[in-house]
Formats: structure tokens, sequence, C-alpha cells
């Protein structure tokens, strides 16, 4: 298949004017500011297959967004390589932006005061759709996203979740090709939330779009995304599938064990940190390396009815990766 | 072209969402001639008396003139280009095929229309009310020197309220400021839109002369009145011209230095 996406050393820094709060800092600042580089990319590569759906993680400020942003030509690299179907994004050639639509969970492009309609009309118009495809992919988005009844609303009569849907079909309108999506379920609530996931995956199966995602709910990365690649402080420190995700970053297992008689309970913490303690059931995490170890003991050593080792839920690895935890472990 | 079309039909359509903010605006333009035109109606109650070259009938006109001149001139949507580019909404048309400056020169054009609808209705109105004497010119060159004039006029002041709308690239917060400096002070007070220039001493009009401002609306509407000697009407509509180019071309220069800068602040 061919590369929908490449990146190769990527770089972006930005320089940011620091202001101390009160009024006499307020005040030198304007004569003295204090200048500060953040870096933002640090040397990021990887590439996209034409039709992937792939899923950035990461904590606040890791730099997802920022990745988007330069892959959408919307910011200027620092250094390195881009290419998105084979054009260099910063050009912004109209060939390119008629192929690709960002959508950012909070930037809005429906005229606020007009119903979504005229938007429609005026992206039609501003991306030369023909009539035919514009009324057969307008019909489509609208059937699948369940707005056909607000299209002629005042958007700013709306909901935000009826109003993010209106705003999805106004980026994909010009059937992209390549479709970023920042957080496309922020702010919304889990009906909302479910509707979107399941509009993006219909989307990506049935146009064969490649997407790009960012998200901060879990959710939305395992129920969409094969592949995810995790970023932390401007780096990428894994790009892979989800399961392997958890098989790297997991240092642990977890021993479920259902014992017949409560009396020992208390020494079973030698065995390994203790999660969940609610007799009969208990919940057990034990290095990796010394599972099968810890298992036998507890065989040996406890009244043991029922004992099964698991991988850590795919969740907490992600909550950790959010958290920032993720890359002292998966550098290592 | 036809995305153009598009973009005025829609920006047309916005104006109208509000309505109340738009009638407040009119009614401030009309305050604003009956203020100006008893004043002056003050000053020439003899209608022989001729002060700064003006008798009744021509100073009249000038303040009708300049309703009409600044419907067509003045009015502008480019004015929210700064807001844009510091709440991050600049990213919605970066993303999409279609030139920001025709995007803005569209609307600004959407916005004209409207205004000249309503500024002539208006003038009309304020004529049957006050009935002042009204100078026609007659002389067709003089008349398509004017239409030219008005034409690199609605120009010049794009490329004017652009620049003044670029400097939110460089301070965000200041983008403000720097228009209210531009569009109340400079345009309104040296274009001539409060009063006529030539009321200021020789050397002061001079210097003016040299300044984009009295081609905004001071001197095409003298080119109306036959008050510029045909001889210096081209001349004119030259530096006109040269501070267009100027500007427009400081544009672009100004635009693309500013979109590196550009971080598309807020997403």
């Amino acid at each position: 298949m061919d590369k929908a996406i490449v990146v190769d050393h990527l770089l972006k820094n930005f320089e940011v004017t620091e202001k101390k709060p009160g009024l006499v800092n307020s005040f030198t600042s304007i004569f003295s500011p204090q200048k500060k580089t953040i870096r933002a990319l640090r040397n990021i590569s990887f590439t996209v297959e034409s039709g992937e759906l792939v899923g950035f993680i990461g904590p606040n400020g890791a730099g997802k967004t920022t990745t988007l942003k330069v892959l959408s030509g919307l910011l200027y690299p620092t250094s390195g390589f881009t290419s998105v179907l084979e054009f260099d994004p910063w050009d912004r050639k109209p060939e390119f932006l008629k192929q690709i639509s960002l959508v950012m969970g909070q930037k809005n492009q429906l005229w606020w005061d007009l119903p979504a309609m005229e938007t429609f009309e005026l992206n039609r118009a501003i991306y030369e759709i023909p009539k035919r495809q514009y009324e057969e992919t307008l019909d489509e988005l609208t059937e699948l996203l369940e707005v056909k009844k607000l299209l002629n609303i005042q958007v700013r009569r709306l909901s935000l979740g009826q109003r993010m849907r209106l705003e999805l079909v106004a980026a994909l309108l010009h059937s992209p090709k390549i479709l970023f999506l920042d957080e496309p379920t922020l702010g919304l609530d889990l009906i909302a939330q479910q509707k979107m996931r399941d509009f993006i995956y219909e989307y990506n199966r049935r146009s064969g779009a490649t997407i790009l995602l960012t998200s901060h709910n879990m959710d939305d990365l395992m129920d969409l995304a094969r592949r995810v690649i995790v970023i932390d402080e401007g780096r990428i420190i894994f790009d892979g599938a989800l399961e392997e995700l958890v098989n790297r970053f997991a240092k642990e297992k977890i021993i479920k064990v259902s014992l017949l008689r409560e009396d020992d309970i208390k020494r079973i913490e030698e065995i390994g940190k203790v999660k969940k303690l609610a007799f009969p059931e208990v919940i057990l995490s034990v290095p990796r390396s010394t599972t099968a170890v810890a298992a036998a003991e507890l065989l040996q050593n406890f009244p043991v009815a029922d004992l099964t080792i698991e991988e850590v839920p795919i969740e907490e690895v992600i909550r950790k990766v959010f958290r920032g935890e993720g890359k002292k472990k998966l550098l290592k | 072209m036809k995305k153009y079309l598009a973009i005025f039909k829609i920006s047309f359509a916005q104006e109208f969402a509000y309505r109340l903010n738009f009638i407040m605006w009119r009614l401030r333009n009309v305050m604003q001639i009956f203020l100006i035109f008893f004043l002056w109606n003050a000053v020439f109650t003899d209608p022989t008396r001729v002060v700064f070259g003006y008798d009744r009938g021509k100073i009249l006109t000038y303040v009708f003139g300049i309703l009409i001149m600044k419907a067509i001139v003045l009015s502008a949507r480019t004015i929210e280009v700064a807001g844009e580019i510091s709440s991050g909404d600049l990213t919605n048309f970066l993303l999409k095929p279609v030139n920001y400056f025709k995007y803005w020169f569209s609307r600004d054009l959407s916005s004209k229309a409207l205004n000249l609808g309503f500024a002539a209705s208006e003038a009309l109105i304020l004529y049957l009310i006050l009935r002042p004497p009204f100078f026609l010119q007659t002389n067709p060159w003089l008349i398509v020197a004017f239409v030219i004039s008005l034409a690199i006029a609605v120009v010049l002041f794009f490329g004017l309220l652009f620049l003044s709308n670029l400097i939110a690239f460089w301070m965000p917060e200041q983008g403000w400021s720097a228009q209210f400096l531009i569009i109340v002070i400079f345009t309104d007070f040296l274009s001539g839109g409060v009063f006529p220039l030539d009321i200021f001493p020789l050397v002061v009009q001079k210097i003016l002369y040299t300044l984009p401002f009295p081609y905004l609306l001071f001197f095409p509407l003298q080119i109306y009145l036959g008050k510029i000697p045909v001889t210096q009407v081209w001349g004119g509509i030259m530096i006109a011209c040269a501070w267009t180019l100027i500007l427009l071309a400081g544009l672009k220069f100004v635009w693309n230095r500013g979109i590196r800068k550009y971080e598309a602040v807020g997403r």
C-alpha cells in the first residue's frame, strides 16, 4: 500500500513570552519580555498507510495537536521532513487542501448566526464540489449522523453534541482522503460520544479515508484505533498495535484468586501487591517475571478454590500513559 | 469566482442576523450627518457667503457626499481579521482552498452593498427633510475620474485596514487598539470625514496629500465637486494608485511573515 503520511525527524519549537503575574511584572514585561523556547516536537518520525486509523495518545502538552497542525499545514516546522499525500503541507496548495480535513473539538467553522445549511453551501462553493456529489454526500452524512432535522436551525440554538455532528458534516462534505480529528469527543455526553465513535469507525470503513485521531478519551482509542502512537514531551515513545502497548508497558500481571477460608488472608500481602481484597476474592498484581512462582506459592500455601492469571487491563495502561507515567517504563 | 459569490451571499445573510446592531450603526451615521449639516448650515446662513472655497450648496453636497462615500469606502468587515487571528479562528480558513484576501474583499463588498443601499435611502430621506441646495457635476470627465478614484479608494482602504489588523500576529492582545487608531482617528479625521481638509493651512494640506488618507474620502469627493483642477486630477489618482500598490505589497509581505509566526493558538 502507498504511504499517505510520511514524517521524518520533525522538530517544532515555539517561542513564548513569559508573563509573571502582578502589575509591576506586566509593566516590565513590555520593555524586556522574557522569551522562552518550548520544544514541542523533538525529532518525530513515523509513517501512515493510506486507509489506516491511528490514535495519538499522550498527556496534555505532549505534542499531539502540534503534530496534527504541522501535518495539515497550519504550523511551519522548525526542521524535518513531512509529506502528506506527497504534498508539503506548508505549501497549502488547493489540491492538497481539497483532500484533507481537520476537525477540532473546540474550534468551529459553522457560521454561528446562520443555519448549518448555509455553511454547507459555502463549503460546496469553496471546495468546488459538483452538485450531484454534494447532494449525495450530504444525504449520506446527515443520515449517518442523524442530523437531517437540524439543518435549517440557527447554529447558536443547537446543543454541543448536535453542533459537533454538524461540524463533522461540514468537514467531510468534500470527501477528504485524510481526516485529522483533534479530540472529537471533547465535552460530549456518553451517548453522543458513542455515536461519534460509531460514526468515525463506519466512515473509515466505508470511505477508506486515512484517519489520525488524538484523544483523551480511552474509549475512543479502544473502540477505534488498531494502532496507537504514544507521544510524550515531544517524543514518540511507542508506535504499534494497541495490544502490544500492554505487553510492552505492563511490567506486571494480575492474579485473581478465590479462597475457601479467610484465615491466612493477611499473609497474602507477602506474595504481591494486593489490589482488591473482598473475601472470597483477592486480586494481586505481581511482577511479570515472577508470575509463575507467585502462582505456585499461592496454590501451595493458601486454600485456593480458583486461580486465574490475566494481563493488566488496557484502560489502566492508557490511563497511566495519559498521566505521563509511560515514558520511564517504556523507554527502559 | 463562484466561491467568492457564495461568500458574498453568506456574508450578506450574516449581516441580517444582527439587524439591531446594523440599524443602530446606521442611526449613528444619520445623527452624525444631522449634526454636521446644522453646523455648516449655521455657518452659511447667508447663501452668497463663500468660506474656504465652499458656498452653501457645495458644503451641503459635501456633507451628503460623505454619507454615501463612507458607506462605499469605509464599510468593511475586514476589521474582524485581527480578532480571527488572536482567537485562532483563522485556522478554519488556512485549511480551506480559499484565498484569504479575496475572502475578506468579498465580505467587504457585501457589507458595502448593504450599507450603500441604506445610505442611499437615508440620504434621500434627509434630502426630503432638509431640502439642501445640491451641486450636480456635469463634466463627464470629472465623473469618470470620480468613479475611478472611488474604486481606488475602496482597495486602498482594504489594504490599510487589513494591514493594521495583521498587527494581531505579533501582539494578539493589542489588535483592537491599533484598529481603533487607524479607523476612528486617522481615517475619519485625515480623510475628510469630519470636515473638508481644505480648511487646513496649505502646508498641512500639502503634507496630507502625500499620505494615503485624503484619497479615501476627500479626494474623490473633491473631484466630484470640481474643486480640483483637471490637470491635477490624474496626478492625484497616480499617488493614490502608488499608495494602493505599496500597501498591497506590504500586506503580502507582512502576511507571509505573520503566518509563520501564527501558532494556531487556541487551536
